[in-house]
């Protein structure tokens, strides 16, 4: 049985393998380069909070290189593959034996469906898993310098943080647990309907809201989130907005936690005296800011004494302070290691329902 | 003569409609046995449960002993020939015979390349263009050279041309022949039958309406035509499965184990598609009434 899966998996795994290699080749003739554009711009011999600056413009120079594409587009396809996977290998393990009539054939020689599908299963449900795994490791490699400058304290454009939706599904061990479940899910999904283009659609948008939702209101949830409240004027870069009439409300967003570099921003902001979240802007404030436009505008377009830090500095005189729900950056990997289980907990209830439905079948 | 396949109050039901109901019957051991019936007897729903491809709604039913396809030894010892004779359209006639090796134990291989050179096939050829011929060659050929007990067809020649259906069914008799396998097909192609199977059972809408050794019925049955008379006359050992009447003809189809007398008749032996037609269009003994539902086409 593992001999014939070999054989009717060569297809797609010669076609994997292609892909693989010509990933790996993309990344391997031009990450010496962002290497060394890293290391000329300094930021692999800086120590300590020197770094920032050098790491900034390593960060800002990506968006005019290419490489800023292509960390998008390696990305793009560490992302889709396990969709891709699911849709190729998955929707017609079964459904194309059902389809062609096939499965009397192959359900009709010396060897139980039961052992058939979990021969099947193993060889292309552990091949998606490597070949995704893979994918995600060139990259990770690819991307060594970039990861290192966001950890330096600058994430600008494509250099975000671990914890951001991109990158927390395209590194570390996610990309595992993804492929196994939208593998298994166009099994099942071609169990169930027993044709393969409408199963292939159905993994497709099954797979799309999950991967949409997780990060959205599942993934902030694994752990309960850490909270802490800290000077408005300790936002760094943030910059206040004031609306309503005379400026007489505003907001305030945190964009990073000093003394935190790394942690997962969930929502932040401003608080009064009594730590009661708040938007009303003090009284005695609403003249100094004297913006009247949205966003944290330089400080050369006001007066003395007058823009967006004398606006914060008032605030602070007034009590006011930044409260922020966060997971600290040491949580990566338990994130990681909870996310995947999830999707290897719901790939291996698929695939049980797979053998089940089969038992049953035809 | 003990049986291959035994089934006993068999329903199966695709959501609401049944494909089988309270069917009962037995396939003989060591024959040929054809399976005939109208579309939407229950033909392929039986064979397929006797391989084991789907499960019974309720009832009961054993091949050779044991319930279909329950464990690897199970089905090695059934070869099943699907409708359409399928076979995977990427992969050539040489692994497609790998396949089979792989899969069972006892596979003959010498058997199959046997029968692959017989047929004319070429190994490299991919199923995918074989002709429909070729690959109900090639289909037999993987359920034959795992050398089961009972080989089960369906409807293995209908799509074939004439001369294709001849050499099938030629094949299918030397295979026969030369291993001891019992053997199960289906079709509606009477003569095709005639040819081959030596075991006859007529299903209607899941019922057997006939079933026996083909010389037998044959032996027992008779064509009488004469001057218009009412069947009700007749000996009671003469029993009427057909009649039909002009204004002063009457010919009917009787089953009786005695020689005909009466020199009104002209008494004529009946072929098998007689016989079929005749217990086909035959009314049946009392069907129950929900079967009506499946709306069976003669």
């Amino acid at each position: 049985m593992i001999r014939l899966s070999l054989l009717q998996f060569r297809i797609q795994a010669i076609t994997a393998a292609a892909i693989l290699a010509a990933f790996a080749v993309l990344l391997a003739a031009t990450g010496p380069h962002l290497a060394s554009m890293y290391a000329a711009d300094g930021v692999g011999s800086c120590h300590g909070s020197g770094c920032l600056s050098p790491a900034s413009y390593f960060t800002g120079s990506l968006v005019r290189s290419p490489y800023g594409v292509l960390f998008l587009l390696s990305t793009g396809i560490i992302l889709l593959a396990p969709a891709v996977i699911g849709l190729f290998w998955g929707a017609p393990l079964i459904a194309r034996e059902l389809e062609t009539g096939t499965a009397a054939l192959a359900w009709n020689q010396s060897v139980t469906r039961t052992r058939w599908l979990a021969v099947k299963l193993a060889i292309a449900g552990l091949t998606a898993m490597a070949v995704t795994e893979a994918l995600s490791l060139m990259q990770t490699w690819w991307a060594a310098p970039i990861s290192q400058a966001v950890a330096d304290g600058s994430g600008a454009g494509v250099a975000q943080s671990r914890f951001s939706q991109l990158n927390f599904a395209a590194h570390g061990i996610t990309p595992l647990g993804y492929a196994a479940f939208a593998f298994a899910l166009g099994v099942s999904a071609g169990a169930l309907i027993r044709r393969t283009v409408p199963a292939m659609a159905v993994t497709l948008a099954i797979f799309a809201a999950l991967q949409v939702a997780m990060p959205l209101w599942v993934r902030p949830n694994l752990a309960s989130p850490d909270r802490t409240v800290i000077p408005v004027t300790s936002l760094g870069g943030a910059g206040p907005s004031q609306t309503g009439p005379g400026g007489d409300r505003f907001t305030l967003y945190a964009l990073n936690i000093p003394g935190q570099p790394g942690a997962w921003l969930l929502s932040s902001g401003p608080v009064n005296a009594a730590g009661q979240a708040t938007s009303t802007t003090p009284a005695a404030c609403a003249s100094v800011g004297n913006t009247g436009v949205s966003e944290g505008a330089q400080g050369n377009a006001f007066g003395p004494g007058q823009g967006p830090a004398a606006f914060v500095a008032c605030l602070a005189g007034h009590g006011i302070r930044e409260a922020i729900t966060y997971q600290p950056a040491s949580r990566y990997w338990r994130f990681q290691a909870t996310e995947t289980a999830i999707y290897l907990v719901l790939a291996l209830a698929l695939a049980g329902y797979c053998f089940r439905r089969l038992s049953r079948l035809s | 003569m003990s049986a291959v396949i035994q089934a006993s109050g068999l329903d199966k039901r695709y959501r609401r409609t049944w494909a089988l109901r309270e069917c009962t019957l037995a396939v003989p051991e060591g024959c040929v046995t054809g399976l005939v019936g109208p579309n939407g007897a229950g033909k392929t729903t039986l064979l397929r449960l006797a391989a084991g491809m789907i499960a019974p709604t309720r009832g009961a039913i054993t091949v050779l002993g044991q319930r279909p396809a329950a464990g690897p030894a199970q089905l090695a010892r059934v070869g099943f020939v699907a409708q359409d004779t399928p076979a995977y359209a990427r992969m050539s006639v040489t692994d497609h015979l790998r396949l089979g090796a792989w899969l069972n134990p006892g596979w003959d291989g010498d058997l199959a390349r046997r029968r692959i050179a017989q047929s004319g096939l070429d190994p490299r050829q991919r199923a995918g263009s074989l002709s429909g011929g070729q690959r109900a060659q090639l289909a037999l050929t993987l359920a034959l050279a795992k050398r089961p007990e009972l080989l089960i067809l369906d409807e293995p020649v209908a799509a074939l041309d004439p001369l294709a259906r001849r050499e099938f069914l030629q094949g299918l008799m030397e295979a026969v022949a030369e291993h001891e396998v019992s053997v199960v097909l289906s079709s509606h192609l009477v003569a095709d039958l005639e040819r081959v199977c030596d075991y006859m059972i007529v299903l209607v809408a899941s019922q057997v309406r006939l079933a026996g050794e083909v010389s037998a019925l044959l032996a027992s049955h008779r064509r009488l035509s004469g001057p218009r008379r009412d069947p009700g006359s007749l000996p009671a050992t003469q029993e009427v499965i057909t009649e039909s009447h002009t204004d002063k003809q009457s010919v009917l189809l009787i089953r009786t184990d005695e020689p005909v007398l009466d020199p009104a008749w002209a008494v004529t032996p009946v072929s098998v598609e007689d016989l079929v037609l005749a217990y086909m269009s035959r009314a049946g003994n009392g069907p129950p009434a929900r079967r009506q539902r499946l709306g069976v086409v003669s």
